[in-house]
């Protein structure tokens, strides 16, 4: 190895021993758990069990399966409603972005993303009392309607998450949109307002095709985001009630640190890992493919 | 005035000589230690923290209190235990982990500490503690912990609308339901939000939930576990879908009609706390609490209230709940001995009595027959009484307790918020514990 190759070599080990020792140890020592009976409490007594923690939470254990499909469903849910009040927000932001106001108001719409999820949840969970919270008195007082317990009917509590987990990350799609609203080319509005194009058209034929990028992104991060969803939850409806709320990662807490079974929590945390790569990868294909039609054209 | 009181009651009783305990001979000098103890954030706590410091006088040793919340104070014990940390020298544990901590070689059992030293038997009184509560710090035959703060669950109602409606307090499961009904969107009463107010939120509160009326309604949570069971562990296969189990649950469901809006999301706090501000007319709850709807500063029910033995179903009789929590040594405590004399004054007969008196709930025959204290917490002969027919294998008390109650509480929960039928979710609940307890090898 010649003396380059060493210096080299020697600038990268500090990096790579610091992966190694936070990232790829505890990763490796969790799949390894994961193999076991374990429970905190007696961990010197543990039993290798092979894939049967992988195989009762991937064939058996109904919460856990219910855990996934709530994840994906407040996910799903939530994205959709970000991406189009995000991109109707960051429409209104980039109509006025000529008046001086313009930018108090857009740093104040992004308040939300400065709060810390177990506040917003904490707010929420006052917000949304059947009997104290402003939003049953909104409701009761202008609509005439009983109030309900929001967070505690399947239905409504899963409504209920979406719409804090959305209100809070709206403006994270709004920036990235207004954004890629930016990076349109004036030239283009100015062309199509000559050929007579309406708003649809200017919205469907100029901006969605132009941001589009910016919006997988903003996909692909809210994505990873909604995988790990767990503060929320953990302060409104602890996954209750019954499992109406129950995500994947909420579940991995419970299982490792209320009911300290080590050895089912490691096999959950590796499941979540597992899905995360997946739908991350598949999000990132497709990011590049939309990166590379635009290019093209 | 009140602490004068209790100052020279405590302060002087290790100098006086009709002490029953010379508290200078019985405990050791600690000087420069500071002994940490770990709390539930309950109602209790500020007592605890009112008495210690004539500990502090004794042996020289300042003793700091910090409560946590219940799943917190759970989480952080054992994640402490599991990592040998000594940070706290004396844990506060509920009776029902200490399979648990037992299993996971977390505290110092007591009676190897009192052998040990040669401690005078008559500071611990064992046989003083009601025996029902004092079964909640034996484990593998041997006493771990001390006694100190025993719950006993009794029926709360408002004597005002009570008389008003010219009703007896409830007695049974049916008497409760039609008293329930009659108060729920009553129009005489509309500050009510409901009739009753049960634990009904996913996890601990609605597993607990179960366990505290099943033995009432008739039924057991598994085959050995019954009031007077010489081996309560002995067969411990599920009856969580058994007839009276399902038909509990049914009732519930039933019940959940005529309780205030969100009941689902109600655990110990809200349940307490709705009866305080007059928003139900009636809830079962532990006594800890009882002293909290005659404080002025938080209740608007002082004088309205009463208390009533623990209602039961037709054809079974009254099993009081009973809970509560017991002091224990850390095994990794480097404070041992001075954790050790910190338990034994505490838990003393003329402590607990003092204790008592400062707003805590008695644990002791002694302090339930205490005139003084009788006096001041009007609702003890009943608090006696329901101690008396309590039964001490309420909840499980094994290693996989906390998993087996969540477990529970999940399904419990899914049949009060219309998620599955009664019979489906407790059919759900005996699958799962009984899948719990196999892999544990508790069941085969």
């Amino acid at each position: 190895m010649n003396r380059e190759k060493i210096e080299k070599t020697l600038f990268i080990l500090p990096t790579c021993l610091f992966l190694l020792a936070i990232s790829i140890f505890p990763f490796i020592y969790s799949v390894y758990l994961s193999a076991f009976q374990a429970k905190l409490t007696k961990m010197h007594r543990k039993f290798f069990i092979g894939w049967e923690n992988y195989q009762i939470l991937l064939f058996e254990d109904d919460v856990f399966l219910t855990a996934i499909q709530n994840t994906f469903t407040i996910a799903f849910s939530s994205i959709t409603i970000e991406i189009i009040l995000g991109f109707i927000m960051a429409k209104i932001f980039f109509e006025i972005r000529h008046l001086k106001i313009s930018n108090a108001i857009r740093t104040i719409s992004i308040l939300p993303i400065m709060l810390t999820p177990l506040c917003v949840g904490l707010v929420f969970l006052y917000i949304l009392n059947p009997t104290l919270g402003i939003f049953s008195y909104i409701v009761e007082t202008f609509f005439g309607l009983e109030p309900i317990a929001y967070l505690g009917q399947p239905i409504p509590a899963k409504i209920s998450i979406i719409c804090i987990n959305s209100w809070q990350w709206t403006p994270f799609m709004m920036i990235l949109l207004l954004a890629g609203l930016m990076t349109v080319p004036n030239e283009q509005y100015e062309a199509a307002k000559i050929d007579g194009a309406n708003w649809y058209h200017v919205m469907t034929k100029i901006e969605i095709p132009s941001i589009l990028g910016f919006m997988l992104l903003g996909i692909v991060l809210r994505l990873i985001e909604c995988i790990r969803l767990f503060d929320i939850i953990y302060v409104t409806t602890r996954g209750g009630p019954g499992i109406a709320t129950e995500v994947m990662a909420y579940f991995t807490y419970r299982t490792e640190f209320r009911s300290f079974q080590i050895g089912t929590g490691s096999a959950s945390a590796v499941i979540i890992l597992i899905i995360s790569i997946i739908v991350t990868t598949i999000a990132v294909t497709l990011l590049r493919r939309v990166e590379r039609d635009a290019d093209f054209s | 005035m009140k602490k004068i009181i209790l100052f020279l009651s405590i302060f002087i009783l290790p100098f006086s000589s009709a002490s029953a305990v010379n508290w200078s001979e019985e405990l050791g000098d600690h000087s420069g230690v500071d002994l940490k103890v770990q709390s539930i954030m309950d109602p209790y706590i500020d007592a605890v923290k009112e008495i210690s410091p004539t500990f502090t006088s004794v042996t020289g040793a300042s003793v700091t209190v910090e409560g946590f919340g219940y799943d917190g104070l759970h989480e952080k014990q054992i994640v402490a235990c599991s990592q040998g940390d000594s940070s706290y020298d004396v844990l506060f544990v509920d009776g029902i982990w200490i399979g648990e901590f037992v299993e996971g070689d977390c505290i110092a059992p007591v009676e190897d500490l009192w052998t040990e030293e040669g401690t005078d038997m008559s500071v611990i009184a064992w046989d003083d503690y009601i025996s029902s509560f004092a079964g909640q710090a034996i484990w593998d035959g041997k006493k771990q912990c001390l006694p100190f703060g025993g719950y006993w669950h009794m029926l709360h109602y408002r004597t005002d609308l009570f008389e008003a409606e010219g009703l007896e307090p409830p007695k049974t499961f049916d008497d409760v339901l039609a008293a329930a009904k009659l108060f729920k969107d009553n129009p005489k009463y509309p500050e009510l939000e409901g009739g009753y107010a049960m634990n009904m939120a996913r996890g601990s509160a609605a597993g607990q939930q179960f366990y505290e009326w099943i033995y009432s309604a008739g039924g057991k949570p598994w085959e050995s576990n019954y009031p007077g069971s010489p081996d309560a562990y002995a067969d411990q296969r599920g009856l969580y879908n058994s007839a009276e189990s399902v038909a509990f649950i049914e009732w519930m469901q039933e019940m959940i009609n005529y309780m205030p809006p969100g009941v689902e999301q109600y655990a110990w706090d809200e349940r307490a706390k709705a009866f305080t501000q007059g928003k139900v007319a009636m809830i079962n709850n532990w006594s800890v609490r009882t002293p909290l709807f005659n404080d002025p500063e938080i209740s608007k029910v002082i004088g309205k209230f009463d208390v009533a033995l623990f209602p039961h179903a037709e054809g079974a009789s009254s099993v009081p709940p009973v809970g509560g929590w017991i002091a224990c040594v850390n095994k990794h405590s480097k404070n041992i001995d001075a954790a050790w004399d910190y338990l034994k004054w505490f838990a003393s007969p003329e402590v607990h009595r003092e204790w008592v008196l400062t707003g805590a709930p008695p644990s002791r025959h002694s302090a339930m027959n205490d005139p003084q204290i009788n006096a001041e917490q009007p609702w003890t002969p009943v608090l006696y009484e329901s101690s008396l027919r309590a039964w001490q294998e309420l909840r499980p008390r094994h290693a996989l307790t906390f998993e087996v109650i969540e477990t529970l509480g999940i399904e419990v929960n899914k049949a009060l918020t219309g998620e599955a039928s009664a019979q489906e979710a407790m059919d759900a609940a005996n699958k799962k514990i009984d899948r719990l307890l196999k892999s544990e090898g508790y069941i085969d």
